[in-house]
């Protein structure tokens, strides 16, 4: 076999195959410049390829601002990205759950076309960096022949569905909400209403109120499993969260929306947030901002009223039937275990290691350090979920992995073999256990380094973690790059974000303090900004502040009651003590960053593509259309010609889809009621006309729409495709008159 | 076999007097001053890792790294892109990016005097396409590597050990019966 494709066919669903050969062919019409560079840029992103620190070419490297010549020259895959500057990749995980076969891919593809290092995120993705763009088509290719996707995991679109990780087992949850989260996630997954979003879009779902597994209050819409008086399922439903430089809590929408509701109900958010979300200011293009501007109740109203004119749906509810049925098998049976004498296990069991609410089970975590595992670790960690728990596997929000069913009494076998691959540390879900972004490590918008302060942090709290006061263990930490907040430190006790200062004529790395979030009742208190030190002071600010809590706290005070009792007032005094930054020339230590030995500049700081540029549904239509007429000529490159017949004829009709979109936004994939519809208001009207041959190009389409006894050969494939170019262009026109004369759009429908 | 993913290890002595993080500035060092061959783009840092690729130097041909997989440290080139030349001269091109790093590697101070005595090393194919860890795989790419390592340590003086986990890399780990000095080593590629 000589490709990824031809030795997978047959293991993967055609439709992903079709997707992933449509991607294929993008990147090679972006090589022979016939894709705009923002167009691309979205379609990559809406794939999961994403950018990566550096790939404008220029890098500082620590004495003066460098150009990395690669050898692309020009070609780049965004407005500001070299073509050959690795990038990363973001798989998507819903809710975390992996199987071993899914885990050994993984690791395959982290040492192929990575570094051999698996990242999990906040949000239960795996990511891999350095990634070469034309690696991701045989990357996206054999993920879905394990049945994982990358589409729509960064870019304008419906991110991974969270949910908790603890999910069926909890002790606390009202119903196991896995199934539910993967049918959102199906659902919503390239669905039409989700195109066209101005910015991201993140869902949740989480098994009870109290706990803060799914964090739905920073998610656009969470559900939380409730039930009815009646005893019957449903969701409490929260719009509008979100954290990045402006958090925001969600808030309730309804306090009961019934199982069979959810998906329409998410569809009808999708389509409000769409139509009336901001698309011009990219800061305030994100949900949440909506639902502030016009208040719960009008956007509640809003939501309800689409959700009365949507087109029922069979698979609103067709997955209900597979709720009933869905649930893990363990293979073994449970059983419990006694406390043993082994003080070390003890140790590891006392934080890492859950009780199942099925008896004589666990759930057993494994620690990762900043979240990263290698690919050998995962290897083996595939075959010990084999091993020990059927493997039911699934990825955490904190950054880690976690096992469950694991039969109690097999938990000093599982910690041996954690132990003997290195992810048997202790200290799950405590102070020891820091999150953090890539920062600047990898991320075009990093400020100061988050994983080299977390690195610092984890090694100085792993080493007097025995001696820690329980009270200071339990704390959380987390750490973002920026005021972005992908490290989620507003929701830490002590959460940090980094920021510089110019001091001495020098840039110096800072992180300014967020205190005291509230993590219970899915973290439903954000912590208060303080000030900012700097970056190499932080681990002693983390270690006085903690004992200034020990030796301050009242009695039975809580950390973030104490930061609340002391306020930023209370607080400065401490901030103070830690805010000076000597001289250069009494310690030059304080003008580069933790793990970086550069001097500390910003001038590496890019342009993010978090959100990717506001590309409309109507260049992805015409951009798709572009691509089938070029699967068309190399159909007839290979004298495949009623296959290029045939895909010459689907890219004219999907060029008139796309503008017919404009007026009948829900308008069937049926090439017949595209045409007739394109030929009343595109034709009829004069809309499509060129100024030179009038509606000449309209009749290519009308003509091959006719031609029910059509004659299959070369010459006909040829002319009809050079018939489809000059429709395609003509489409293009008509869409550049109808931007520059507003008037002439046709309403939306 | 179109192969061009090709990676080598050179185990080191005394690797672990290294302190991992003492090796960040180095490696920006030689950023600065393209002190090893290719497109060097950033370091990446994974000290904190069990038994990972340590620190590393990401560059476009290929990337660099003072390992420690398996338990075991050394400096590791890998190949991400394509080589010129035949099979063995691809082996070659590999095998000198990581013997000049190890080089350069034992001449800094904040190495902590690791030394890499050259009688062992690790070749593996980075493409599960074109070489999967098989038989058929061993079966081709053995000869080549047997020559390439006769060149390098004369025949019958070494072992080679086959990695025996199917879904690993196709790997072979040779130990040379006697120490060998790094720029004989190199000189011996290049001849
Ligand atoms: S918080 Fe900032 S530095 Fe961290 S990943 Fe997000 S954008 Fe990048």
């Amino acid at each position: 076999m000589t490709s990824w494709r031809e030795r997978l066919v047959d293991r993967t669903d055609p439709e992903l195959t079709r997707e992933i050969d449509a991607y294929e062919q993008q990147l090679e019409l972006k090589k022979q410049g016939k894709v705009e560079a923002n167009l691309f840029q979205e379609t990559r992103l809406r794939r999961g390829v994403y950018g990566q620190r550096y790939d404008n070419g220029l890098r500082h490297d620590g004495i003066a601002q460098r150009t990395l010549p690669f050898p692309c020259g020009d070609l780049k895959k965004g407005p500001e990205t070299v073509w050959d500057a690795p990038g990363m990749s973001r798989i998507k995980i819903p809710f975390g759950g992996l199987n071993p076969e899914q885990m050994e891919l993984l690791a395959d593809l982290a040492e192929e076309y990575s570094d051999a290092i698996l990242h999990v995120t906040t949000r239960q993705d795996i990511q891999l960096h350095y990634v070469h763009i034309e690696n991701t088509p045989d990357m996206m290719r054999r993920l879905a022949a394990v049945g994982i996707t990358t589409r729509e995991a960064c870019g304008n679109s419906v991110r991974n569905v969270t949910g908790c990780h603890k999910a069926g087992c909890c002790m606390s949850e009202t119903f196991d909400v896995t199934p539910y989260a993967a049918a959102a996630m199906r659902f919503l997954l390239g669905h039409r209403d989700t195109q066209d979003m101005g910015r991201k879009f993140k869902v949740t779902f989480s098994g009870c109120a109290g706990e803060a597994c799914g964090l739905t209050s920073l998610h656009d819409l969470g559900y939380i499993a409730k039930l009815n008086e009646q005893g019957e399922r449903g969701f409490a439903v929260y719009v509008g969260g979100g954290l990045g430089p402006v958090p925001y809590q969600a808030k309730l929408f309804s306090d009961f929306v019934p199982e069979s509701e959810i998906l329409p109900l998410a569809q009808a958010v999708c389509r409000v947030f769409a139509r009336y979300g901001e698309k011009k200011n990219r800061g305030r293009a994100r949900m949440k901002f909506l639902v502030h501007k016009w208040g719960i109740e009008e956007f509640r109203a809003e939501v309800l009223k689409e959700r009365e004119q949507l087109t029922p749906d069979p698979a609103w509810t067709a997955y209900l039937d597979e709720v009933a049925a869905y649930g893990e098998q363990p293979p073994r049976p449970g059983a419990p275990l006694g406390a043993t004498d082994d003080a070390e296990f003890e140790a590891w069991r006392a934080t890492n290691v859950y009780r199942q609410r099925q008896e004589g089970y666990a759930i057993a975590m494994a620690t990762l350090p900043l979240g990263d595992l290698t690919s050998w670790q995962m290897r083996q960690l595939a075959d010990i979920a084999r091993k020990f728990n059927g493997g039911y596997v699934r990825t955490t929000v904190d950054q880690n992995i976690v096992l469950r069913w694991v039969p109690e009494a097999d938990l000093p076998a599982l910690y041996q073999a954690f132990k003997a691959i290195g992810i048997a540390r202790p200290g799950a879900g405590t102070i020891a256990d820091v999150t953090s972004c890539p920062g600047t490590d990898t991320c075009k918008l990093g400020i100061a380094s988050s994983r080299g302060l977390a690195a610092e942090l984890t090694e100085r709290l792993d080493a007097k973690f025995g001696t820690l006061d329980p009270r200071v263990k339990e704390l959380q930490i987390k750490v973002s790059g920026c005021f972005n907040s992908c490290g989620q430190h507003h929701l830490a006790d002590l959460g940090f974000y980094g920021v510089s200062r110019k001091m001495d004529g020098a840039t110096v790395p800072h992180f300014r303090a967020v205190l005291g979030a509230r993590r219970e009742n899915n973290a439903h208190e954000y912590g208060q900004t303080i000030g900012a030190i700097p970056s190499k002071r932080v681990p002693d600010f983390v270690e006085r502040l903690t004992g200034l809590y020990l030796d301050q706290r009242e009695e039975g005070e809580s950390f973030p009651d104490y930061i609340g009792r002391l306020g930023k007032k209370g607080l400065k005094p401490v901030l103070d003590e830690f805010s000076e930054v000597p001289p250069r020339l009494v310690d030059s230590s304080f003008y580069s960053d933790w793990r970086d030995a550069r001097e500390f500049n910003i001038s590496d700081i890019g342009t993010g593509e978090c959100a990717g540029a506001v590309v409309s549904r109507i260049d992805f239509d015409l951009q798709e259309a572009e691509r089938l007429h070029y699967e068309g000529q190399i159909a007839l490159e290979s004298k495949e010609y009623q296959k290029a017949d045939d895909t010459a004829y689907l890219a004219m009709v999907e060029a008139a889809k796309a503008l017919v979109r404009l007026r009948e936004p829900n308008i069937s994939d049926d090439p017949d009621a595209i045409v007739a519809k394109f030929r009343s208001e595109f034709h009829d009207t004069g809309l499509f006309h060129n100024k030179f041959v009038g509606g000449n190009f309209a009749m290519h389409l009308f003509r091959r729409h006719e031609d029910k006894a059509r004659r299959y050969d070369e010459d006909n494939a040829r002319h009809l495709l050079e018939e489809a170019q000059l429709f395609i262009e003509a489409a293009y026109d008509c869409q550049a008159r109808l931007s520059e004369q507003p008037q002439l759009q046709p309403s939306l429908a | 076999m179109n192969l061009h993913k090709i990676g080598v290890k050179v185990l080191a002595q005394n690797g672990d007097s290294v302190d991992l993080v003492e090796l960040i500035p180095v490696f920006h060092r030689w950023i600065q001053t393209a002190a090893v061959e290719d497109l060097l783009i950033d370091v990446a840092d994974y000290s904190h890792v069990h038994q990972g690729p340590g620190v590393m130097i990401i560059a476009h041909e290929g990337d660099y790294a003072f390992d420690e997989s398996r338990g075991r440290r050394g400096i590791v080139y890998y190949s991400k892109h394509a080589l010129g030349g035949e099979l063995a001269d691809r082996l070659a091109i590999v095998t000198r990016k990581a013997l000049k790093a190890c080089q350069r590697l034992s001449a800094e101070r904040e190495a902590g005097g690791v030394s890499f005595p050259g009688n062992e090393l690790e070749i593996f194919a980075n493409d599960r396409l074109l070489a999967p860890n098989t038989d058929e795989t061993h079966e081709t790419l053995a000869p080549v590597i047997t020559a390439f390592l006769d060149k390098l340590y004369g025949e019958g003086a070494y072992e080679i050990e086959r990695e025996n986990d199917p879904r690993e890399r196709y790997a072979l780990r040779v130990r040379a019966s006697a120490p060998i000095e790094i720029d004989t080593l190199l000189e011996r590629v290049a001849a």
